[in-house]
């Protein structure tokens, strides 16, 4: 009811994903905005161009985060962002949905990678490939991955939490093994090298020229535009829809079937929750966007070896359901850019301040501090990118602030990011009260 | 209001009498589609509109005529606030029946009373707990009662009471009737007289038995006349179909009758029935409506609500709200002093407060599109009221009873005067007793009598014909009233000196720790008090100071909670003259109850009964 936000006369109203018409408007903006960002818009892509922005002394001096927006690098890192978001929205349907905790989501990954490689590759002597369009592939990435969930799923009916995680860990290292393996091999290359996965190009059958090239460079609409910016383009729309999906599956009886499993999975049973039915709808769709994030990720990289859908990666998932906020979609979506633009927000932050290390004033002195850049140093950070042990470099620091951040965050904010958002805006919600 | 042009055009076009019912035929005829009520129902807001409803009012009145009911039978409603509360008094009228409304909290001993004074031949008992009451009585003393219709079906299975008979098969019984004699209802609607009595409205006796006052269809039609579509009463103009009712105090009152029927068949709004009680902070904030009516009680309970809220919020919310609240008093001064309207001063310094805390202090309250708020049927104190319209909430104070239709005084747009119920409306018959000060009306809307009771109808008129309202008033400026008291209320001391206890009393319960106040001196030396706690803002008081206590009881013996209340006490006593100060008072020691005697349905003090049940505290004071 316009005016009214709480009169809901019916329930279609009241679970409404956007209900008020402000919603509305921030979430078309919000869209636009996405499909904005590749291009050479002032506000969005490169806000260290405005002269307003230039003339404070930090920010147009290039503070990191400004400088890493106005960068033509930061469209890569969004596009995996944007995977990522795709698949741990699965692993929050499996995990924060459902409580089953999975320790095997790389696995799942790593499947729909290998599917799609499989169905849309190109054959060599060494590896299988049949050349598919990718209206096939990449759907079948995604099928491939949720028929394995779905042989997995029994596991979980009969196993709950630590052990659960233990099995889905086992099949990461099954995954990494059979990768290895002779059989494994015409699927995934050479263990060090990889092998080449399919082109993100819409073709209707194998014809030589695609319909529309994503990978090559070429005007969409009469608008120049390299690869970079194309795949940012399908990548945000593919992930806008999986959003879409995500959101509205919580809202449906499978998503409610799922809510009343973590909570007390006996209890769902007795309510009338087939607990077995409704685990194996976890699992199979949880790796169906495992497997076309998965996929899509590999496309998107072009060439990694099987050793790639490791335990690291399982549990990078799970740091981001724990700092974004299990059991929601926005908690997700912010903790997959979190985590995955973090590390080149520390890298450019390291680098920003060894280039003011050589000179003079407050920032010069407390680079010197945290920066070791030659021998006797003890700043615990190395400019250096192989390091024996103490000074870090970027990436196991990186490592180090994941640590941290799951410790803290669990302690702290048990909701995640999303849940520090839920409470500044209850606090104005509640204005001018506390509760 | 072309709507409501035609509408009267066919109620004038020969369909008899306007009622209430035949006024809501009309809107189901000219506005089919417009939202007539909402009720809501696992957490949704069902809606109906005007057609929606009427075709339940028709079923409800076939059903009534297949039950026999003939002109003048009365017909009782024992429920709380629904949507078949209304159905069933709407086909009541419509069948020339008279609706009796009676208390949700009526005990099984009032029930007894009420069903054999009133001798109702249909009663409406919402659920088991009212069939109960019925069920307890014994069939041999309610040799009219034919049937009992109920509405929910839980706890009824296996009751084999032949007179039950449930909603739904009512109103399939009324389809079926329909059928069979197509116009019955109609020319029974046409036959609609003037005379009608159309409702019984049980007073609620703080002396003596409930009595029945006798309400006629001219009464109604006067009073919708009046009260409902008198120019300048709500601001904003007359009320409309855009508008929004909140329906929660008992709807056998006059006040809610008048506030939610008659002005929603008068004028179109959608009433919006209130789950519970308990719920309207949480419905008010669903529907926020733009016409709200409270008793006194409520506004002090929202006032008591917003102060221990705001207590309790972060240091930074805390300064802001104290900000928000100094401005809202000068603002409240500022607008009481100019009649209740703004001036430039006080709108600049509400457009600041509105930022600050007024808008989402009003969205919490549930009263951010009210554009007018009354409050009537006791008395209350000017800085409640003053607290509202300093945040922007315009509260008018009205002044009427059942007896004459509740048209009496109001206050007007822009001529407000607080601490007054304002002035009388156009036109009617008011005047105040040269003796004692009594205010008398005489007009149409004044009541036919109490039913059965010739001799107390007669007590309650003076000889020429005006109806005796038993409030001592007086006037202000020459133009509005000032209600010093019940007659029946004022003490006089034993020095002589004679004292309105309501205005102490309303003093005292500004105080969001004070529930009920009851101030005795009839022939004393001097004023005491019996006071009631508010358990929820006390408990909470006690318990941030570490204060353990057990029961009720418990925390109305505890040396801090009356020192708390001396405090109390003290600050009234500086607001009025020495002999009219409370040297002593007393907490009550158990939570004051309509089950138990000490209160009326409608949560007022029974003086005598309070001095029967408390009389060792009283004593214990002199």
């Amino acid at each position: 009811m316009f005016r009214r936000p709480n009169l809901y006369t019916s329930y279609q109203a009241e679970t409404q994903v956007l209900p008020t018409f402000t919603k509305k408007v921030i979430a078309i903006f919000a869209i636009v905005a996405l499909f904005l960002m590749p291009f050479d818009v002032p506000i969005i892509s490169g806000p260290t161009e405005l002269p307003i922005l230039r003339s404070i002394p930090l920010i147009g001096d290039g503070l990191p985060f400004f400088r890493f927006l106005g960068d033509a690098a930061w469209l890569r890192y969004m596009s995996d962002a944007m995977i990522v978001v795709v698949a741990a929205l699965g692993l929050n349907i499996l995990t924060g949905m459902a409580g089953q905790v999975s320790l095997g989501h790389a696995f799942f990954l790593g499947v729909g990678a290998y599917t799609g490689a499989f169905l849309g590759g190109h054959a060599t002597d060494s590896v299988y490939g049949h050349g598919l369009p990718m209206w096939i592939w990449l759907p079948g990435a995604g099928v491939g991955a949720a028929l394995v969930g779905i042989i997995v799923s029994p596991v979980a009916v009969r196993l709950r939490g630590l052990y659960l995680a233990i099995v889905t860990l086992g099949l990461v290292f099954l995954g990494i093994h059979m990768g290895n393996t002779d059989w494994g091999r015409k699927f995934a290359g050479d263990p060090s090298l990889g092998r080449s996965f399919p082109e993100m190009d819409l073709r209707v059958w194998k014809e030589e020229t695609p319909l529309v090239s994503i990978s090559e460079k070429g005007s969409w609409f009469g608008v120049e535009m390299s690869s970079n910016q194309k795949e940012f383009l399908f990548v945000a729309a593919v992930m806008l829809v999986f959003i879409f999906f995500a959101v509205n599956i919580k809202r449906t009886r499978t998503g409610r079937a799922l809510q009343a499993i973590r909570d007390r999975d006996i209890a769902a049973e007795v309510m009338g929750v087939a607990e077995f039915k409704y685990k194996l709808v976890a699992f199979a769709t949880s790796s169906f966007f495992a497997g076309v994030a998965g996929a899509l990720y590999a496309s998107h990289i072009g060439k990694m070896p099987a050793a790639q859908f490791n335990l690291i990666l399982s549990i990078e998932f799970i740091a981001i359901l724990l700092i974004g906020g299990a059991g929601t979609v926005a908690g997700t979506i912010m903790g997959s850019f979190f985590v995955i633009l973090l590390p080149e927000l520390v890298k450019d932050f390291s680098d920003w301040l060894s280039e003011r290390a050589e000179g003079e004033g407050i920032v010069a002195s407390v680079s010197e501090v945290i920066l070791s850049g030659n021998q006797g140093d003890f700043g615990p950070i190395s400019t250096a990118t192989q390091t024996p042990n103490y000074p870090l470099n970027v990436f196991d620091l990186n490592l180090v602030l994941y640590g941290v951040l799951i410790i803290v965050f669990l302690i702290f904010e048990p909701l995640g990011l999303y849940g520090i958002w839920i409470k500044v805006r209850n606090y104005w919600k509640r204005w001018p009260f506390s509760y | 209001m072309t709507i409501t042009e035609e509408q009267q055009q066919a109620s004038e076009g020969g369909a008899g009498v306007p009622t209430v019912a035949s006024r809501a035929r009309d809107w189901a005829r000219n506005a089919p589609n417009q939202v007539a009520y909402r009720e809501k129902d696992f957490g949704i807001w069902n809606e109906y509109t005007w057609a929606d409803s009427w075709e339940m009012i028709e079923n409800a009145a076939n059903g009534l005529l297949a039950l026999g009911v003939q002109p003048g039978d009365r017909v009782s409603i024992h429920s709380e606030d629904r949507l078949e509360w209304i159905i069933m008094d709407l086909a009541t009228v419509a069948v020339r029946g008279v609706t009796v409304g009676f208390y949700p909290t009526n005990p099984t001993a009032e029930v007894e009373y009420l069903l054999t004074d009133c001798g109702a031949c249909i009663h409406f008992a919402e659920d088991q707990e009212q069939y109960d009451k019925v069920l307890d009585i014994g069939r041999e003393k309610l040799s009219a009662l034919r049937k009992i219709i109920f509405a929910e079906p839980r706890g009824m299975v296996g009751q084999d009471d032949d007179r039950l008979v449930f909603w739904e098969s009512f109103l399939e019984m009324g389809r079926e009737y329909k059928e069979a004699h197509p116009g019955e209802l109609e020319a029974r609607m046409a036959a609609a007289e003037d005379t009608d009595l159309m409702t019984l409205v049980y007073t609620s006796g703080t002396t003596g038995p409930p009595k029945g006052a006798m309400l006629t269809n001219s009464n109604a039609n006067y009073c919708i006349e009046k009260i409902v579509k008198a120019e300048g009463r709500v601001v904003g103009g007359l009320p409309g179909p855009g508008d929004e009712i909140v329906t929660y105090l008992p709807l056998c009152h006059v006040a809610e009758r008048i506030f939610s029927t008659w002005t929603q068949v008068g004028m179109g709004p959608t009433l919006n029935f209130a789950e519970s009680i308990d719920t309207v902070n949480e419905n008010l904030r669903e529907i926020q409506p733009t016409l709200f009516f409270a008793v006194p009680r409520i506004w002090e309970r929202l006032h008591a609500f917003t102060l221990i809220k705001a207590n309790d919020a972060t240091p930074f919310k805390k300064l802001l709200f104290r900000f928000g609240l100094s401005l809202g008093r000068r603002i409240g001064r500022i607008k009481v002093a100019n009649g209740g309207e703004h001036t430039l001063l006080s709108r600049v310094l509400y457009a600041f407060g509105w930022v600050l805390v007024f808008r989402p202090l009003r969205e919490r309250l549930g009263l951010r599109r009210c554009r007018w708020a009354g409050s009537g049927a006791a008395a209350i104190a000017p800085e409640v009221l003053e607290f509202f319209i300093g945040i922007g909430v315009p509260v008018y104070e009205l002044y009427g009873m059942t007896e004459n239709s509740a048209v009496a005084t109001t206050n007007f747009v822009g001529r407000m005067k607080l601490g007054t119920v304002g002035e009388p409306y156009e036109g009617i018959g008011l005047r105040l007793d040269p003796e004692n000060g009594e205010i008398q009306t005489k007009h149409d809307g004044v009541f036919v009598g109490y039913w059965g009771k010739p001799e107390q109808t007669a007590e309650t008129m003076t000889e020429d014909g005006w109806l005796k309202t038993g409030d001592v008033g007086e006037w202000v400026d020459g133009t509005h009233i000032k209600i010093i008291d019940r007659i029946k209320a004022i003490i006089i001391t034993s020095g002589g000196k004679n004292i309105s206890p309501s205005e102490i009393e309303n003093s005292l319960k500004t105080s969001p720790f004070v529930k009920e106040a009851m101030v005795i001196g009839e022939g004393r030396k001097y004023l005491s008090a019996l006071i009631s706690i508010e358990l929820d803002t006390v408990g909470d008081w006690a318990l941030r100071r570490g204060l353990a206590y057990t029961t009720y009881r418990d925390l109305t013996e505890k040396p801090e909670v009356i020192e708390l209340v001396q405090g109390v006490v003290n600050e009234t006593n500086e607001k009025f003259a020495r002999v009219e100060n409370i040297r002593k008072f007393r907490l009550i020691p158990k939570e004051l109850d309509h089950e138990d005697g000490e209160l009326t349905a409608t949560q007022k003090v029974k003086r005598s009964a309070m001095m029967e049940i408390f009389g060792d505290l009283v004593e214990s004071m002199y």
